[in-house]
């Protein structure tokens, strides 16, 4: 016994545990300055998976960007006019004036080349050099842009209405910080009719990232107030809800201190560990709540503290333990992050305990009497309409087992036909919410141009030279027409499409020559030809240097991850559907936003798996019994297959956010089901002195008294977890409405279906369960 | 002493009447004369190399014919051997000092020349990191040149200058230069963009004397910013051949003569 040591010296030498607990709290707190910070959601991924070396591999190979930003200008009356000209042209001179962007690959109405025919003479050069002013210079423009159908829904769209600027990023560069700097631009430009539109990956992505730190460093305080004045309106008292805003506090700074003091970053799931351990903290609950009753009962503060730690150590060390395993699990999992934040946690709710068996009790020892008096007196098992109403669950199960049983079991059933319709999907921008910036931007231009978000197929042959040879230009041609049939793809851009713009050119606009040219002869000097024409990065962005693999650019109106999901799917169909030699991969953005979403999601949901198996086990080793393990899993399982049943049925994805949480409520969820048997096993044992099998009014007795009093314990800490995340309800980001809802649903559902369903799976099965008169 | 007679001796020179070093102006217009002016006329076979970010290489193999005309103008004949695909492909430049230059290119597969109209002299050749400018020159007018310093690179003796584009339509924001006292060649050019980032280095890695007249028969270009680069090797490089007049023109665009391009 330990821990009962522990709490005897806690209580005997309060205050050297206080200094202790300040002291070392003072020794986490000084690694703070060190802290480091990673905002990019991506590092979710180490840098050495295979997907982002993969893409790191293609982008070096066809010198494309990671990240580019897209710039939409829209004019209701159409761009085309001089004063919306002028303004782009001076919006794109302050753009390539811009640290971070890569300069030389703009693409905009006036760096982008272009290639005419005028009668025998070929036109080569900047679409836009100037801005034109007079009406014949806007009608030369417009059919420059109109008579190249690269340009069309890419930096024109088909109604004329939208102009795109497309903005590549140096590696490194926040694209959060260049969005602001191209937005403070536009906003200088106040030319009437114009609306600007800033859209792309790195937009979305290092917003979200840098939103999460920012709401992070909000919610938790705010939910820490919460807490605070909930616990207050519990207790009434001060002084209390005190000790245990700072035992949360504590562990918050010993975890945080540790991980910056190892040297890790802050990235954006370490970053939610605050909140986590605040409501992981409320478990000490239990310890108020038996403390009040104890002291009801023996007006002696040492004596009560003692034997409150007593009647409820074993359940606090276990919902401790099987948290800490809950999120130690992560730990084995693949995703960095994902490890640093689940042993970060885990750290966490063990410091917690420690403090449960030594702050605590030591500090109860500071509280006057004459508090304690009164609030005590307000704790009574019979009396209070709280106790009333969870004798009432908990007489539902008793009464009527089977019914309750039976009742659960449809609703079981009907959740697990919602969770077979659960939608496997992910969608970066709609972490953001319908109305903010980022959507509108990202709708507004999908719907004008051929997309915002980009995935590569490269294709590969197996001899240099093969992408010159009319068989492959014609299998890219036929390969781009198939795909954009798919209803995602806005556009697709291949060397095949340059080589057909240069054999049109040559042929004096003779749209029949807008075709793959019949010899590889031909085809070598029109992309020659093109070189000279174009930036080389044009050349170098379709095709590799021997011309053994080309890459196809697909662009797509939507950021869900299914999405690549079916180009990848049609471009396999169509290779079954005509051999080839040439073999295809897919890569870019959107892919790696494919891979990404599904290896944290399968990740979690492996984790989710692991964390089921070792919350079982450490039932079945707390109760000693594998029985009451089961009996202890139901809420907890039932809950579960609830929620997912909703989400599935609901038609919202099942995502990344969603995956994460899964994992991390578990540990959570199953404290209340360990709280309740124990004490209940613990008050049957008590109360039936005498040993051999309990008879039924016994049970029954035991599992209301259970219900109204640790139960009490478990509602108020339902309530409480609840109220802490119900916060997040009122994020900006759809991710935390999730967090919120998902935990506050969590919570109040199995601490309701613990009231429940515990008593009535008692009462259906006491015979199995008591069996041979053990408990 | 000797120092001082040394000194005394440049002080003297009609060229330096108001400093001890020529002005900016002068400098680069010497420097342009002895880059792409040198002779009556000019050959070379000429190894492109494109090296990628990646390291991926590409060839471009020709020959370079050059020859000078009164006032200034010059005319370029190009002739493609490879990569192999572009073989006989020719292309040539009639440039003239104060206005766009005239290109004509013959494309083989369709037996056909077209003239090309190019508004943007910034423009690559051929896919290289040259600028169609790098290699025909770029008009001193067109820049404000001034002297930075005096400073020696390896063991020559440089004039620095920078120089800024009177025009906001080239792709740089400024250069500089590093131009030999002895031959005037351009050893080193920097070239910065707008917001004033290193952007393009120019070196000159082998120079040799060739009847009489120092040329760079190496060279590099290097785009610091995508971190592609080219280099440029003269295997074979000739003066006052006597190449003749009407070889510039588009009968032996289609029709090259062997004896000049081989």
């Amino acid at each position: 016994m330990r821990k009962f040591s522990l709490v005897a010296f806690s209580v005997e030498h309060p205050k050297l545990i206080v200094v202790l607990s300040v002291l070392l709290t003072m020794l986490f707190a000084t690694q703070f300055p060190k802290i480091r910070t990673d905002t990019n959601p991506k590092n979710m991924l180490p840098a050495t998976s295979d997907v982002r070396v993969w893409n790191n591999k293609v982008e070096k190979t066809f010198a494309l960007y990671k990240d580019v930003i897209v710039l939409g200008i829209r004019n209701e009356k159409g761009v085309l006019n001089p004063s919306t000209l002028a303004s782009i042209q001076r919006i794109t001179g302050r753009i390539l004036g811009l640290k971070g962007v890569a300069a030389r690959d703009v693409s905009s109405f006036e760096t982008i080349d272009n290639v005419t025919s005028n009668g025998g003479t070929l036109d080569v050069g900047p679409l836009m050099p100037h801005a034109p002013k007079t009406a014949g210079g806007i009608d030369a423009l417009k059919q420059q842009l109109f008579g190249n159908p690269l340009f069309i829904g890419r930096i024109i769209s088909r109604d004329g209405r939208m102009a795109a600027i497309y903005v590549p990023l140096e590696k490194g560069a926040n694209g959060r910080q260049i969005a602001g700097a191209i937005r403070k631009i536009v906003k200088e430009e106040r030319n009437p009719g114009d609306e600007y539109y800033i859209a792309g990956d790195p937009v979305a992505r290092d917003t979200f990232g840098a939103e999460m730190f920012k709401l992070m460093a909000v919610f938790a305080p705010i939910a820490g107030m919460i807490m605070f004045l909930v616990r207050y309106l519990m207790f009434r008292d001060i002084f209390l809800s005190i000790v245990l805003m700072m035992d949360a506090m504590m562990s918050i700074i010993w975890s945080m201190g540790l991980l910056i003091g190892l040297g890790f970053p802050i990235h954006i799931m370490s970053s939610m560990a605050p909140v986590f351990l605040m409501a992981i903290a409320t478990d000490s609950m239990h310890i108020f709540n038996e403390f009040y009753f104890r002291y009801r009962e023996k007006r002696d503060k040492k004596t009560a503290i003692i034997e409150t730690m007593n009647a409820v150590s074993r359940p606090v060390r276990n919902t401790a333990l099987a948290t800490a395993a809950g999120f130690a699990v992560l730990m084995f999992m693949h995703i960095v992050p994902v490890r640093i934040f689940g042993g970060l946690v885990a750290f966490g709710t063990i410091s917690l305990r420690l403090l449960s068996f030594s702050f605590i009790p030591a500090m109860f020892t500071f509280v006057k009497d004459r508090n304690l008096e009164r609030i005590a007196r307000s704790e009574d098992v019979d009396a209070g309409w709280t106790a009333r109403f969870l004798k009432r669950l908990a007489g539902l199960g008793i009464r009527k087992p089977a019914a309750t049983a039976a009742a659960g079991f449809l609703l079981f059933a009907v959740a697990v036909i919602g969770i077979t319709k659960t939608n496997i999907n992910n969608n970066l921008v709609e972490w953001f919410k319908k109305g903010s910036d980022i959507r509108t931007a990202d709708t507004v231009i999908n719907r004008s141009l051929g997309g915002t978000d980009t995935g590569y197929i490269v294709a590969a042959a197996n001899e240099d030279g093969y992408m010159k040879s009319p068989e492959a230009m014609r299998y890219i041609e036929g390969l781009q027409k198939d795909l954009e049939r798919l209803p995602v793809v806005g556009k697709t851009t291949s060397v095949a499409d340059y080589v057909k713009r240069i054999n049109y050119v040559l042929h004096g606009n003779d749209p029949r020559y807008y075709a793959v040219p019949p010899t590889e002869q031909m085809i070598g000097q029109y992309l020659f030809l093109f070189s000279m024409s174009a930036k080389p990065s044009d050349l170098d962005n379709v095709v590799d240097y021997p011309f053994k693999r080309a890459n196809i650019w697909v662009q797509l109106k939507t950021w869900d991850a299914r999405a690549m999901k079916d180009v990848i799917s049609e471009v396999a169909r169509y290779k079954a559907a005509h051999p080839t030699p040439m073999v295809f991969k897919p890569a870019g953005i959107a892919y790696f936003n494919l891979v990404w979403n599904n290896e944290v999601l399968w990740d979690m949901v492996k984790g989710f798996a692991f964390a089921l198996i070792v919350v079982f086990a450490i039932l079945a080793w707390d109760f000693r019994s594998l029985k009451w393990a089961v009996v202890g899993y139901m809420p907890l399982l039932f809950t579960i297959v609830l929620i997912y049943g909703v989400i599935g049925f609901s038609g919202k994805d099942f995502d990344m956010p969603i995956s994460v949480l899964s994992t991390l409520s578990l540990g959570m969820a199953v404290d209340f089901a360990i709280h309740f048997v124990s004490r209940f096993r613990r008050r049957l044992a008590e109360e039936n002195a005498a040993g051999g099998r309990p008879d039924k009014d016994l049970i029954a007795e035991s599992l209301l008294w259970t219900a109204a009093r640790p139960g009490k314990g478990i509602m108020r800490n339902a309530i409480l977890f609840a109220s802490a995340f119900s916060v997040m309800l009122f994020a900006p980001l759809t991710p935390y409405i999730t967090v919120g809802a998902f935990i506050v649903s969590m919570m109040m559902l199995s601490s309701l279906l613990t009231m429940i369903y515990i008593p009535a799976l008692v009462t259906l099965f006491s015979g199995w369960l008591f069996d041979g008169g053990r408990q | 002493m000797k120092r001082f007679i040394f000194t005394l001796v440049i002080a003297l020179l009609p060229a330096s009447a108001f400093a001890l070093s020529p002005g900016a102006q002068e400098i680069m217009t010497k420097s342009q004369a002895a880059f792409y002016y040198p002779g009556r006329d000019f050959k070379a076979r000429m190894m492109m190399t494109l090296v990628s970010a990646g390291g991926q290489k590409r060839i471009r193999e020709l020959t370079m014919l050059r020859k000078n005309f009164p006032g200034g103008n010059q005319k370029y004949f190009i002739y493609f051997f490879q990569p192999a695909d572009v073989k006989d492909m020719t292309f040539m430049v009639y440039k003239y000092p104060d206005r766009n230059s005239d290109r004509w290119l013959y494309i083989p597969a369709l037996n056909m020349v077209r003239r090309i109209a190019a508004s943007d002299k910034r423009s690559s050749f051929v896919g290289s990191d040259f600028s169609y400018e790098d290699v025909s020159g770029r008009n001193v007018d067109e820049d404000t040149h001034t002297l930075v310093k005096e400073e020696k690179l390896g063991s020559k003796d440089c004039y620095v200058i920078k120089s800024v584009p009177k025009e906001a339509d080239v792709e740089f924001g400024y250069k500089l230069s590093w131009i030999d006292k002895k031959t005037y060649l351009p050893l080193k050019e920097q070239y910065y963009d707008k917001r004033g980032q290193l952007l393009k280095v120019f070196t000159a890695d082998e120079i040799k004397t060739v009847k009489g007249f120092p040329t760079i028969t190496k060279r590099t270009m290097k785009n610091v910013q995508s971190g592609h680069s080219t280099q440029v090797i003269f295997e074979k490089a000739d003066y006052n051949l006597g190449l003749p007049g009407n070889l510039f023109s588009e009968r032996f665009l289609k029709q090259p003569p062997r004896k000049w391009i081989e």
